[in-house]
């Protein structure tokens, strides 16, 4: 079986219950939140390590964002991968999931030939899901999305993977190369080997591209890129429960229940 | 044997430590502790049978050699993490420790959230004590009840404190409890560091885990006090800062924390605060002091699940109703929730309450009088 | 400025791309075409389903049924079973050719598969998971109600350029519409071609859910202590909300339900959009598994139970009293709507 190359795409997004409204310019502010990476790539990440524990082979991480997100792609050095790349440029700020996807395809070509393009089903932040079909799409190459096992079969030519439906689930076969986007939570991600440690936090050579290093067309990217646009935004949700006590007697209680959690119900 | 240092060495396999472990009182099989030190004195791959210990110590009371078995069982755990082969649910604990700053997944930016409505002061290097809170007591409801029992007390009694908001970091017990010695290591001297930028001297903790870490794990920090809450009331009482006037009757049991009683000797120091209540009677279980029985929650079983029927919190609160107390009073967020947890398969109106609880509610019978 | 295949001025008419699987449609592509004709309706243009099958189907009728203008039937062996490629070469080439200026999806896991992959391919803006639909009559812009970062934040997308203006919905946002028979119009059939390059993936095996996984429920009606042993009625409950069923450890413990059903540090954390919690008293091993729910609503006759702290609905009252109580309210609906 030949050696896989798998390049696994990591987000760095800010935790969800720290991001505000700035009040006066209706924009998000997260100036004040702490970051993670984004859960599901955690999972993604962990597919492609156990593949590697396997069938051997070597992971790439690509991550777009600004310098800050090296010491995140550092961590998942340090749980295995072996290689890491970051797109960093304010040219690629302010992307929808059109230009993000145009930008991660290009980084990926430039990285050079792989096997299996690892990313996580959604983000927390905008949560589309629409980067991995989207980076398929323009790498011109079959997907797999709401990927829960993954292995490789036919001598590492063709991918078997169990995709979750929601009511079961379907087994597909892909051939190589795909993009594959994993669903949330299907496994542990590994922790960080110590072994590892030293070398991914300060020895490893992460790499760095601007956007005129990959000679990306600027129009197709950040904002400029972007077909759609935020019109308005507001904060939806405390992420502190609202601890509503309903009143009255059992029956009106059940009332007014169903009326708070109607949306929630399906229609018909 | 590198891995512990030697300390298995001295193992000359009698078997005590098998009769000892409280495993043995629920299976069939107990756990087979003396063959592992024998596997771990001949090197030999162990099968995962470490994660059962709550390093409870019962056992290292009884060895005849001193072995100190607990530290054998953390050895295995911290290779198991090198061999890449720890136990479902274990992994997750780390990386919530990394994102963030505890165990339980909680939001850190809520992590003050308990002492809401409460007055409770940033830490300054002129207060008497850092009030340290710990994860559990900061982010479980049930826990948070003793932290603001004992923010109370302290505003009663006129004790300068303060805490470290929602900066306050994780002891790192989860990381030590669990293996990850090498995790545990960097939080540790990080912690280390910050304590003494930030002129820490006595800490008083909710936990006993906490009050471990910080005497045991943690390098030596000049001036550092590190106390579990119940000395330090017990030194208040003392210094006759704190005092009960009127009677608060009540019959309690006291279940000792394994890792405030075995682990570091502080057996007296919650019975010295029960006794100063007039009206509290304590009475003993058979098996107390160096003998109380684990509630299970230690040695990170707290993050591993636990089958049906083999809960040694169980065999505990039976032990707590034989003596009839209305209240069993112990002194560990992990210990609380295990004996209530297991109180609950029980129709018994007996209680679980800390001895921080326990002496607000003897402060207010002193009000209501 | 990023263009599309065609000029906004060029774009007419609304269209939904329906999903069915064994001779019956998602239901969101139901509740797509009840709000696509309104949509349609505020900007006078004409509703068209997009059909793609393997065969002959009773469903293009009905799709007039439920309230499109026309359909549009495109059918081949290859789309029998959904595959990413065929799908989206037959929807592109369409949309290419005849312009529509909306293209609505169902925020399914095929729905998103596809619409992920078409946005690029038409290059074009694609709204994901839309809360709300509404369309501007002069400018026929649609305007995408999304949330985003944990459904902290509400925004408002608009795609104000490109073509199509495509969106995704989450089945149950929208409600059904009447299936009215008296309805008729165009079915055209579509002649198709895939070429051999597009049938690479293959589905080969197709199973529904053995056993619990609750990890991946929507909906989670969750049992504890104090419900005493009758899963019975929660089941109904569960039934009667479509929602999955779970239980706190001491429910497990006393052996009324599986361990495969267990809910908290040490069993399953979910992250369903509803919880119901009910007769649990909320200790922190068990809310770990439910916090990252969207609404949490919680039944204890102890109104001081742990458990409200972490709710956002709270009932203090006996559950045997409020679950019959719900469940006759819940059946109610149902058959109102039937």
């Amino acid at each position: 079986m030949r050696e896989p190359h798998s390049i696994v795409c990591l987000k760095v997004v800010p935790k969800s219950e720290e991001v505000t409204i700035n009040p006066d310019t209706r924009t998000l502010d997260r100036s004040k939140a702490r970051s993670e990476i984004n859960s599901p790539d955690m999972n993604a990440l962990e597919v492609a390590l156990s593949l590697k524990q396997r069938h051997g082979g070597r992971i790439s991480l690509l991550s777009m964002g600004p310098p800050l997100f090296e010491q995140y792609l550092r961590l998942g050095l340090a749980m295995g991968a072996d290689a890491a790349y970051l797109m960093s440029d304010r040219v690629f700020g302010g992307a929808d999931t059109l230009a993000t996807s145009y930008a991660l395809a290009e980084g990926i070509k430039a990285i050079g030939e792989f096997s299996i393009i690892f990313c996580g089903d959604e983000s927390s932040d905008g949560a589309t899901g629409q980067v991995p079909p989207g980076i398929a799409e323009w790498l011109d190459v079959p997907q797999v999305t709401y990927a829960s096992r993954v292995q490789m079969v036919n001598d590492g030519h063709v991918l078997r993977a169990r995709r979750e439906m929601g009511s079961g689930f379907e087994t597909v076969e892909a051939p190589l190369p795909c993009v594959v986007s994993v669903k949330q939570g299907i496994n542990e991600p590994r922790f960080l080997d110590f072994q590892r440690y030293d070398w991914a936090m300060s020895d490893a050579a992460i790499t760095i591209w601007t956007a005129p290093a990959l000679h990306l067309d600027e129009s197709r990217l950040g904002l400029a890129g972007s077909p759609t646009i935020v019109a308005g935004a507001d904060i939806a949700r405390s992420f502190e429960r609202r601890r509503e006590f309903l009143e009255g007697s059992a029956k009106e209680k059940v009332d007014k229940l169903l009326e708070k959690i109607r949306p929630w119900l399906r229609a018909g | 044997m590198a891995a512990t240092d030697g300390a298995v060495s001295s193992c000359y396999q009698c078997g005590v430590c098998t009769a000892t472990c409280p495993w043995g009182l629920l299976q069939e099989e107990p756990l087979n502790v003396r063959s592992l030190m024998r596997r771990a004195q001949l090197g030999i791959h162990q099968d995962g049978e470490m994660w059962w210990c709550t390093t409870c110590r019962a056992c290292e009371e009884q060895c005849p050699r001193g072995v100190p078995i607990a530290d054998v069982m953390l050895a295995l755990r911290r290779l198991a993490w090198q061999d890449r082969s720890v136990p479902e649910g274990v992994s997750p604990v780390m990386w919530a420790l990394h994102w963030d700053g505890n165990p339980w997944r909680r939001p850190p930016s809520q992590r003050a959230v308990w002492a809401r409505g409460v007055n409770i002061n940033r830490f300054q290097r002129s207060d008497e004590i850092l009030f340290y809170v710990g994860c559990t007591a900061s982010y479980d409801n049930r826990s948070q009840r003793v932290a603001r029992a004992l923010a109370g007390i302290f505003g009663t009694v006129g004790v300068s404190f303060g805490t470290l908001g929602d900066e306050e970091p994780c002891c790192g017990d989860a990381a030590y409890a669990l293996g990850q010695h090498d995790y545990m290591k960097q939080i540790v001297k990080r912690n280390a560091e910050r304590f003494a930028e930030e002129g820490v001297q006595r800490v008083v903790t909710v936990s006993p885990h906490c009050q471990d870490m910080f005497l045991n794990q943690y390098p030596p920090i000049e001036g550092f006090q590190p106390l579990h809450y119940t000395q330090y009331l017990a030194q208040l009482i003392q210094e006759g800062r704190l005092g009960f006037e009127a009677e608060f009757k009540v019959k309690a049991t006291f279940h000792d924390p394994c890792y405030l009683g075995r682990r570091n000797g502080i057996y007296d120091p919650p019975r010295d605060v029960l006794a100063a209540i007039p009206g509290l009677e304590l009475v003993e279980m058979p098996q107390s002091r160096a003998d109380a029985l684990c509630c299970g929650g230690g040695g990170g079983r707290m993050w591993i699940e636990t089958k049906v029927g083999e809960r040694f919190s169980d065999l505990r609160v039976r032990e707590a109703l034989d003596t009839r107390a209305e209240v069993l009073v112990t002194a560990c967020p992990h210990c609380i929730a295990c004996l209530e947890d297991s109180l609950k398969q029980t129709d018994s109106p007996m209680r679980v309450m800390d001895v921080a609880e326990v002496v607000v509610g003897a402060l207010s019978a002193g009000r209501h009088a | 400025m990023v263009e599309s295949l065609y000029p906004a001025g060029d774009a007419r008419g609304i269209w939904v791309y329906l999903e069915h699987t064994d001779g019956r449609f998602e239901g969101v592509s139901l509740e797509l075409l009840g709000r696509g004709r309104s949509l349609a309706d505020v900007t006078g243009e004409r509703l068209t389903a997009l059909l793609l099958s393997g065969d002959g189907s009773a469903l293009a009728e009905q799709a007039l049924g439920y309230g499109a203008d026309r359909v549009l039937f495109a059918r081949h062996p290859a789309l029998s079973v959904y595959t990413t490629l065929p799908s989206a070469r037959v929807v592109a080439d369409l949309v290419t050719q005849r312009r529509p200026s909306i293209l609505l999806l169902g925020a399914t896991v095929n729905g998103r598969d596809l619409a992920g992959r078409l946005a690029v391919r038409l290059r074009t803006g694609l709204t994901a998971d839309c809360t709300d639909l509404l369309i501007d009559k002069e400018s026929g812009i649609l305007s995408g109600e999304v949330t985003g970062f944990g459904q902290g934040i509400l925004a408002t997308i608009q795609c104000p350029d490109t073509r199509p203006q495509m969106a995704t919905v989450r089945p149950g946002v929208f409600a059904r519409p009447v299936f009215d028979p008296t309805r008729s119009g165009p079915i055209e059939g579509i002649a198709v071609e895939i070429p051999e390059d597009d049938l690479r993936v293959r589905v080969i095996r197709r199973s529904p859910r053995r056993g619990a996984d609750i990890t991946q429920a929507e909906r989670l009606v969750i049992g504890g202590r104090g419900i005493q042993g009758d899963f019975a009625l929660l089941r109904r409950l569960a039934r009667a909300l479509k929602a999955d069923i779970g239980a706190t450890r001491v429910a497990v413990c006393q052996g009324w339900i599986g361990h495969d059903y267990m809910v908290g540090q040490t069993g399953s954390v979910t992250r369903p959009k509803l919880a119901l919690v009910c007769g649990a008293s909320g200790a922190m091993q068990f809310t770990v598994g439910i916090q990252e729910s969207e609404t949490v609503v919680a039944i204890n006759s102890d109104p001081e139970a742990a458990i409200f702290e972490v709710a956002d609905y709270c009932i203090a009252d006996d559950v045997f009293q409020v679950l019959p109580q719900l469940i006759e309210a819940l059946d109610q609906k149902a058959g109102r709507k039937g």
